[in-house]
């Protein structure tokens, strides 16, 4: 395993050789990051606040009416889906933004990049092992929350509830990646942490707010809107679990009526296109960055 | 394919038995002009049991007579005309399988068309047809019992399930209509219209100009529309289940100008919207009376133009509409009444309270969402539905008094509790499969928590390490 020690092969040697190392040295800082996320506790506190929060959403739309397990917008999709938009990107953009940030301010970075390793390796070996962190974090939290919901008979779809836990992993990806890039680009973690912040304030509330505000405005027209507010990752994520839910996006009125009637079956890829394109680019660019920038 | 094969030799086998028995050679389908010769000799009023077959082409029924196919026989129309036409008064159908009309609009070809009165046609599996069953000009006849499913076309070119053309007093009652244009009334009054499914149509139930008429118990689902009543007087709408129907208007029920309707007892669940008002009552001194309605899960529970007046509603319970009344362009519902004798409305996102605990609400039930506002007047907006962004926008109506808008309407005495939700046929729910998810979700988590907690080399982080 020790892939790291001194006295592992040169980079180089051959391609086999060097495409394990490259391999193992990602998987080494995945580790690595891992555990000291479980050290600094942080993945315990996100986990136990998304899994009592899911859970208390789930037990919430059980009570009275909702519970007789009818199926529109089931409302505890509703329920989680809303908490999902505002909690998941909140704990992937904090956790990405402390990650390389933070190395540098404990002067430990500068002992990573002694490591016979690429800076590439140590990006994205970092982002690997924090995605595997937030996925278990969001895997607890849906796990107990489909517990809560299959103990008490009700609620959504199997089908439906796996795509939203599919694409609230996916969601959990893309804004890990890009606080990935707001701590490559960030001398300090405070820093860091109040860009990922204002990221966070800017998806969730300014975006959608100056988008409503401009289509009445400027009177765009349903095609113009529904492109703006693909871009959005949120909306996306929002779209995607709506339409595998509901198989049409006519809940969102005309601009979801024109996005499901010109795209049709292929809507779906399409949204989930654009959740994978914001996990790659933002953490290709954090890559590229790190990799001329250096340490300081 | 091993099953298909000995199905195959076994049918070969049997038919080669009854060419031996015979003596002659049975073909499997024959003209139905066979029909047309058994009714020729039959008495009128007398019953024909046809013989167990298929039989082809177009039939014409001109004298009154029983057809019973015994459940054995099919009338296939091979795609062209009408499968069977009756056009004479007191003529029965019954228990046969009539498929195949033509179907090119120009000819309204139909399965049964009736243009004589006091048909009855019961017991039927119509398939692959342009309309149903078409009664014109046919008083007093009885459609029971039967299972039309229609052309597969594009729903602007398919036919009527059922159509009624100036035929009052009428029974339609325990049909199934599976994926037709509508099942509409024309000019047809006094009629029972009960227990009837309609899926995946256009207009389950649609009335034009067609008076005084009671519907009750139909189920409608996953259609356009689930019931659409236009120019239409004195009608009752009572304990009808209407579920899933989004179309592009999408309205549970749908009013347009029609006067003195009632609507009870009806479950209105999941629609794009559950009830739609479009001027109704339309004349002066007519009202609507809508009362101990479950209207659930729609996007809008209620929608009415502007206009609308003199509706009454008590004793409905709007539980967990996205927004539970709505006004269709700008302006109040204010001109309806709320409550009747006391008993207002149960409105799920009502934030008052009952301290006298005598059912009803102690402050007046007043909603002002900003958002349902905008939405009004910006339908594109309800793209944002579900986000954070309409909390915000809501919180900052509460915050600040001066945004918030007048309320759409005014339930002075609303319900403490809602009425009891009759869910019989909800959707199946499987804790069996959600709890094996939920095992899943965690054997997943735990198991990838262990593969990277394992000994993650020589890069553990010095210990005391400074810049």
């Amino acid at each position: 395993m020790n892939t790291l020690a001194p006295h592992s092969p040169a980079r180089g040697v051959s391609s086999a050789v060097s495409a394990r190392s490259f391999a193992g040295g990602i998987a080494s800082f995945a580790r690595r990051e891992f555990r000291d996320s479980i050290a600094s506790r942080w993945f315990l506190l996100y986990t136990i606040a998304f899994g009592v929060l899911a859970v208390g959403v789930s037990f919430l739309s059980l009570s009275g009416v909702g519970s007789h397990g009818f199926a529109g917008f089931g409302r505890t999709a509703a329920g989680l889906l809303n908490l999902v938009v505002l909690v998941v990107p909140l704990m992937a953009l904090t956790a990405g933004a402390g990650t390389i940030a933070g190395e540098r301010e404990r002067g430990t970075l500068l002992y990573l990049l002694a490591q016979p390793v690429s800076r590439s390796q140590v990006v994205i070996g970092k982002y690997i092992g924090l995605a595997g962190t937030l996925v278990c974090s969001l895997c607890i939290g849906f796990g107990v929350s489909a517990g809560v919901l299959a103990w008490r008979t009700g609620g959504v779809g199997v089908g439906s509830y796996a795509m939203l836990v599919a694409f609230t992993v996916l969601l959990a990806l893309a804004m890990l990646s890009v606080g990935t890039l707001i701590s490559v680009v960030s001398r300090k973690p405070s820093v860091a942490t109040g860009l990922g912040l204002f990221v966070w304030l800017t998806l969730v509330f300014v975006s959608d707010l100056g988008l409503m505000a401009s289509s009445i405005l400027l009177k765009l027209r349903v095609q113009e809107i529904f492109g703006l507010a693909v871009l959005n990752p949120l909306q996306a994520f929002k779209m995607a679990v709506i339409v595998n839910m509901n198989a049409s996006l006519d809940v969102l009125g005309p601009v979801g009526a024109y996005a499901s009637r010109t795209y049709g079956d292929s809507l779906s890829w399409m949204l989930a296109t654009t959740l994978v394109l914001w996990a790659v680019v933002p953490l290709m660019l954090a890559t590229l960055l790190f990799a001329r920038k250096g340490a300081l | 394919m091993r099953s298909i094969t000995i199905a195959i030799l076994a049918s070969l086998l049997m038919s080669s038995v009854a060419l031996a028995t015979s003596g002659a050679r049975e073909p499997t389908s024959r003209s139905v002009a066979l029909i047309g010769a058994m009714i020729d000799a039959a008495d009128p009023g007398s019953t024909i049991h046809v013989p167990a077959g298929i039989y082809t082409g177009n039939l014409i029924i001109t004298k009154p007579i029983t057809l019973d196919g015994g459940d054995a026989t099919v009338f296939d129309g091979l795609g062209q005309g009408t499968v069977i036409d009756v056009r004479a008064q007191r003529v029965t159908v019954r228990r046969c399988v009539i498929r195949a009309s033509g179907k090119d609009v120009t000819g309204e070809p139909a399965a049964v068309r009736v243009s004589a009165g006091s048909a009855t046609i019961e017991s039927n599996t119509i398939e692959d047809a342009l309309f149903g069953i078409d009664l014109r000009e046919s008083p007093d006849s009885i459609i029971r019992d039967n299972s039309i499913r229609c052309k597969d076309l594009d729903p602007g070119r398919r036919g009527d399930g059922i159509r009624l053309w100036w035929s009052h007093g009428c029974v339609i009652e325990d049909n199934t209509v599976r994926g037709s244009r509508d099942m509409v009334f024309w000019y047809s009054e006094n009629l029972r219209i009960r227990r009837n499914t309609v899926t995946d149509s256009r207009y389950g139930l649609h009335f034009m100009y067609s008076h005084d008429t009671v519907l009750e118990e139909n189920v409608l689902t996953g259609n356009s529309v689930g019931i659409y009543l236009m120019y239409s007087n004195r009608i009752t709408l009572r304990d009808n289940r209407l579920t899933n129907n989004r179309g592009a208007s999408g309205y549970g029920i749908g009013l347009k100008d029609c006067d003195d309707i009632t609507v009870t007892g009806n479950a209105l669940l999941a629609n794009r919207v559950g009830m739609y008002i479009d001027n109704s009552p339309s004349s002066i001194g007519s009202t609507g009376l809508f009362k101990s309605n479950m209207v659930a899960f729609n996007e809008i529970g209620l929608l009415a133009t502007p206009n609308t007046h003199d509706n009454v509603f008590t004793r409905n319970s709007f539980v967990e509409n996205e927004e539970p009344a709505a006004t269709h362009g700008r302006g109040r519902l204010d001109s309806n009444v709320f409550a009747k004798d006391g008993a207002g409305n149960y409105w799920s996102d009502y934030a008052g309270f009952d301290l006298d605990h005598d059912g009803i609400g102690d402050l007046a039930y007043e909603p002002r969402s900003l958002f349902g506002a905008m939405l009004a007047r910006e339908p594109n907006l309800r793209l944002f539905v579900h986000s954070p962004a309409q909390r915000a926008i809501e919180f900052t109506a509460r915050a600040l008094p001066e945004l918030r808008p007048e309320p759409t309407l005014t339930d002075p005495s609303p319900l403490a509790l809602p009425q009891d939700l009759k869910l019989t046929g909800a959707h199946p729910r499987r804790p069996t499969a959600m709890g094996v998810l939920a095992l899943l979700l965690l054997t997943f988590a735990g198991g990838l928590a262990f593969f990277l907690a394992r000994n993650p080399g020589v890069i553990a982080p010095p210990q005391g390490v400074t810049e």
